[in-house]
């Protein structure tokens, strides 16, 4: 199975349980819980299924390309299910035979994993999917998004996409992964990786100074730039000028140019504007159609 | 007729570590629930648990409750009648409450007087018809770790039902018969895909396993027996410790099939035996092997990844060396064994290819230079970056070595090495990725630098100890020549964590120990307690010397300092008490203030009182002690002058008992026989006693009143240098 037919078949199986199939967010986020599909939709009572494939970019995990395991970029499989049905355990185990994955053959486990993200003031109870030892997908229960209490409780189901596809084509070396058509995951994004990892440790033509400042500007002005939207009412793009410091904050803690305190009060920073923008999502009779 | 009752909570997967504690709490809880609901069982209510369920059964419950009686008091009788014998209103509203004419009263007779009464008598329900309600208490009664709403609530008016994960399916039964029993689901959720979970009379069995029909389908169960049999037909072994004994078995048949055996490790270093029991319903285990390549790594590298990372347990050959081979228990009976352990083998080969990427690279920058990287690593936000407190505690772990223990300067000279390098490996790759070994990292890396054993182990080894007990890791033979230099560094790393926090103003709640304080604490008591036997130091130590010494950095106002002597106190109390002393002689030998307070010579105090648990004279003298006390608190000082009053023989001979019990007694406890000394103590009896039996100490007489106060006050400030006695008397 190539990676594009896993993404394929997730997509078919999703789709035929009631999901809508969204797209990317297209900006630079570090796992799929940031796209709104997922931050906004879980708010409030509103009943949401969605599934989409979403990019997702850890600085510090970049290693030039050169670890079988390990990337700049990686692409999870992101399932919303709201509210969560009591099949859940059953269906996610559905979707994994429809990929191949047989498991009478195998051994599959639900091991404690539970989720929490303090830039997004969010947590969830769930677990990590042991596949024969491998973690393979992140299972949570929200319980709360930007410090409010979910009702109804929705449920997360993130594919490690690059780890089931290795396991399935038997492979150790990610860039060794056929992507489809017999093109290898390499040839698609092994020069990227080298590239966006130089950029990450702040390996730029540039003095390490000058390239903090910078990155310490964008984070001011984008974050300025979203208070100003969410003052404005205007919730979406709000939301997007705040991820866009999350990343850049990644990028200046990967790189190495901010110092301890300093870092803590750039998480705390996002968090006060993410929560900010979570409430007022809710707050909103427009974002939310029904109920509330 | 008494009759079988049968709970079943269906789960999903509840987290392994909880299962111990929460089967033991269902029992305890639905014992508690029955009791109250007048329900008599005549045998012990049996739990289990899988990580789908949680099962209890009755096997003998009575059908109907007991009978209730009651007595309800009324007025009392002068307010309920009228002089002319009418029943007052008080009386009649009372009778109305129950529905009854005054008449039907009756008189209660209590020490305050005569009151009217009813007596409520009620007949016992059929079971069946409490069940709902006992059940209902019961699924409120437990309490998790970390609990989830999953939009789920009673009917009981209590709102949200939070549990450890989603419940599934509820089996409850009383003779065979299914007990009316809902648990809703919240409106918002509600839907054609979640619904109420109604009590049945189904089970299920594994999800992927079954001998008949399709595996994962609904079960129908007739009764407990029934029950059991038919989950394991469908591969759930119900009972934990068959699971548990079943895996052992595999796992030794297995390793010798390998030509080896399963590491003592896993018994020493980890939970692990304790753990997968709880993570599987119907184990089988299957043995792979990694890349011979790999055993170059650090044994605590590849033993920490295989158990800590992947569950899997380490096999060694006979020498106790590690093979190149583990074993992964795994819920399921494989149709083709291979197939996981091929898998299982990628997985730890990836995990160990990692481990030696990061051996390889942390080896090209020493210690020493990662010093300065540590400045970028916070330890508290309160208390600075871990290269502010490396420097702190190398500071610090050299006057424990030097001023404290009174060791060489060479000794102190590497205590400081070490507490300079010990963090440093918090900047490593691998400390990074395999965070259990911090402290161990730092250790081996310094021993590959050449450090010597006095500095590296003292490294490796200054997290511990984690427990309280007298053999908590590290032993001596372990430390080898580092255990001097080892006690400072940790001693250091643990009193500056501590008291820095104090200093800032923070304290641990009974929720809140982000840093683990009390472990601190208790890691600290613990060297302290035992430093002779551990390090050979026989010097006297002053907990509270050490403490000012780890506060000299910072502020230490009289308000943080109370706080950290009511904490540290506790500490003291709570390791003497995890050691089995009797709590009153702890309370006799841990002062209130700890100025001068030496943890060693309490412990000594401490044997010394448990052996002599009986001796009837301490307790008598113990008894009279407290009298002591009580008379001397505004006592004049003491001195050869106002003794020189005394002329009653019993007071004389108290006088001279006590002058040359002193020296005795003192003596003793300088050597540290605190036996000696608490026998010389328990010599003073008879005197004490004829003294206070013959004389009067509150006399007339002021000058002799002075005098024999003065005698007692002696006697007092005498006992008082070994331990208050007074406390071992008192009650509970």
């Amino acid at each position: 199975m190539t990676f594009q037919d896993l993404i394929l078949k997730l997509s078919a199986f999703w789709a035929s349980h009631g999901c809508l199939l969204q797209q990317p967010l297209d900006l630079e986020v570090g796992a799929g819980t940031s796209h709104p599909e997922t931050l906004f939709r879980v708010l409030g009572p509103k009943p949401w299924s969605v599934a989409y494939v979403q990019p997702s970019r850890r600085p510090d995990d970049g290693r030039f390309g050169q670890n079988p395991n390990r990337l700049f970029k990686h692409h999870q499989y992101q399932v919303i299910l709201k509210p969560s049905p009591d099949d859940v355990q059953q269906l996610y185990l559905d979707s994994l035979e429809a990929c191949g994955i047989n498991p009478r053959q195998h051994d599959i486990r639900f091991e404690e994993d539970n989720w929490e993200s303090p830039t997004l003031g969010a947590w969830g109870i769930g677990w990590q999917v042991m596949l024969d030892g491998l973690e393979i997908t992140q299972f949570t229960y929200f319980q709360q998004v930007g410090g409010i209490d979910l009702q109804p409780i929705s449920c997360e189901i993130t594919y490690g996409l690059e780890r089931i596809a290795m396991f399935l084509q038997r492979v150790d070396n990610v860039f060794d992964l056929e992507w489809g058509g017999g093109v290898k995951y390499g040839e698609v994004r092994l020069q990227e990786e080298i590239d966006q990892s130089k950029y990450a440790f702040g390996q730029v033509d540039m003095p390490a100074e000058a390239f903090a400042r910078l990155h310490r500007d964008l984070f001011d002005q984008y974050y300025g730039l979203s208070e100003r939207l969410l003052a404005s009412g205007l919730i979406w793009p709000a939301l997007e000028h705040c991820l866009k410091c999350s990343h850049l904050f990644n990028i200046l803690d990967s790189s190495g140019s901010i110092g301890v305190t300093e870092r803590t009060a750039y998480i705390l920073r996002v968090r006060q504007l993410a929560v900010r923008i979570a409430r007022a999502y809710v707050e909103d009779p427009l974002a939310v159609p029904e109920g509330l | 007729m008494d009759r079988e009752l049968l709970i079943e909570i269906g789960c999903e997967e509840i987290p392994a570590g909880w299962l111990p504690g929460l089967t033991a709490q269902l029992a305890r809880h639905l014992d508690a629930r029955l009791k109250e609901a007048r329900l008599t069982t005549d045998a012990p209510t049996e739990s289990y648990s899988t990580p789908r369920r949680l099962t209890a059964r009755v096997v003998k419950l009575a059908e109907r409750q007991t009978d209730f009686e009651e007595l309800m008091t009324g007025p009392p009788l002068t307010a309920a009648y009228k002089p002319g014998g009418e029943p007052t209103s008080a009386a009649v509203g009372f009778a109305r409450k129950y529905g009854v004419d005054v008449t039907a009263l009756e008189k209660h007779e209590t020490p305050k007087g005569t009151y009217l009464a009813y007596r409520v008598h009620q007949r016992g329900k059929a079971t069946v018809d409490v069940l709902a309600e006992v059940m209902g208490g019961l699924l409120r009664d437990l309490t998790f770790p970390k609990q989830m709403r999953w939009d789920a609530h009673l009917e009981d008016g209590r709102g949200d039902l939070v549990f450890a994960r989603p419940i599934r399916w509820l089996v409850l039964m009383y003779g065979g018969r299914v007990v009316p029993f809902v648990i809703r689901r919240t409106e918002t959720a509600q839907g054609s895909n979640v619904q109420d979970i109604r009590s049945g009379s189904q089970t299920y069995g594994h999800r992927f396993l079954t001998t008949s029909g399709r595996a994962g389908r609904a079960i129908k169960i007739k009764t407990f027996d029934d029950y059991q049999a038919r989950l394991l037909e469908n591969f759930v072994i119900l009972d934990r410790a068959e699971r548990e004994s079943r895996i052992r078995r595999e796992l030794e048949t297995h390793a010798r099939r390998m030509g080896g055996r399963v590491s003592g490790l896993v018994a020493a270093h980890s939970s692990l035996l304790q753990e997968v029991p709880d993570l599987v319903e119907y184990p089988s285990v299957v043995g792979g092997h990694f890349p011979v390549e790999f055993l170059q790594l650090p044994e605590e590298v590849l033993t920490t990844t295989m158990i800590h990372h992947q569950h899997y347990f380490p096999v060694v050959d006979e020498k106790g060396e590690l093979k190149p081979a583990f074993l992964a228990v795994t819920n399921t009976q494989p149709e083709k064994p291979e197939i996981i352990a091929r898998n299982a083998e990628r997985v730890l080969t990836a995990r160990l290819r990692d481990a030696r990427f990061f051996w390889d690279a942390d080896r090209k920058v020493t210690l020493e230079s990662r010093i300065d990287r540590l400045s970028t690593i916070l330890f508290h936000k309160k208390l600075g970056t871990y290269r502010e407190k490396a420097e702190r505690v190398a500071a610090l772990a050299r006057w424990i070595a030097k001023t404290a223990f009174g060791q060489s300067d060479e000794v102190a000279h590497h205590a400081e090495r070490a507490g300079r390098l010990c963090k440093a490996d918090l900047s490593t790759d691998m400390v990074r990725e395999l965070t259990e070994l911090q402290g161990t990292m730092g250790g081996i890396y310094a021993r590959e630098e050449g450090e010597p054993e006095t500095v590296w182990k003292a490294i490796y080894f200054h997290y511990l100890p984690i427990g309280v007990e007298a053999d908590a890791p590290p032993s001596r033979q372990q430390l080898g020549a580092a255990s001097v230099t080892w006690a400072a560094v940790s001693l250091a790393d643990k009193l500056d964590s501590m008291i820095g926090m104090f200093a800032a103003g923070e304290r641990p709640t009974g929720s809140r120990d982000p840093l683990g304080l009390r472990r601190q604490a208790q890691g600290a008591v613990k060297i302290l307690a035992d430093l002779p036997e551990l390090t050979g130091v026989t010097a006297r130590i002053a907990l509270w010397g050490l403490v000012m010494q780890a506060a000299s950095p910072w502020g230490f106002p009289a308000e943080a300092q109370q706080v950290a002597r009511m904490f540290v106190r506790e500490r003291v109390i709570y390791l003497f008490e995890q050691r089995g002393f009797d709590v009153r002689n702890i309370r006799a030998v841990v002062p209130l203030a700890l100025e001068r307070f030496d943890i060693v010579e309490a412990r000594k105090k401490l044997e010394a009182l448990a052996q002599l648990g009986g001796s009837e004279a301490l307790r008598g003298v113990a008894t009279l002690f407290k009298r002591v006390k009580n008379i001397t608190r505004d006592a004049p000082p003491v001195s050869a002058d106002i003794l020189a009053h005394l002329k009653e023989p019993a007071e004389v001979t108290l006088r001279s008992e006590l002058e040359s019990r002193a020296p005795e007694i003192r003596n003793a406890a300088a050597r540290g026989e605190y036996r000696e000394a608490f026998a010389a103590i328990a010599a003073l009896q008879p005197a004490t006693a004829k003294f206070f039996d013959d004389v009067l100490v509150m006399t007339e007489d002021e000058q002799l009143r002075h005098a024999r106060l003065a005698l007692v006050a002696a006697l007092r400030d005498l006992i008082l240098e070994i331990a208050d006695i007074s406390e071992i008397v008192a009650e509970g």
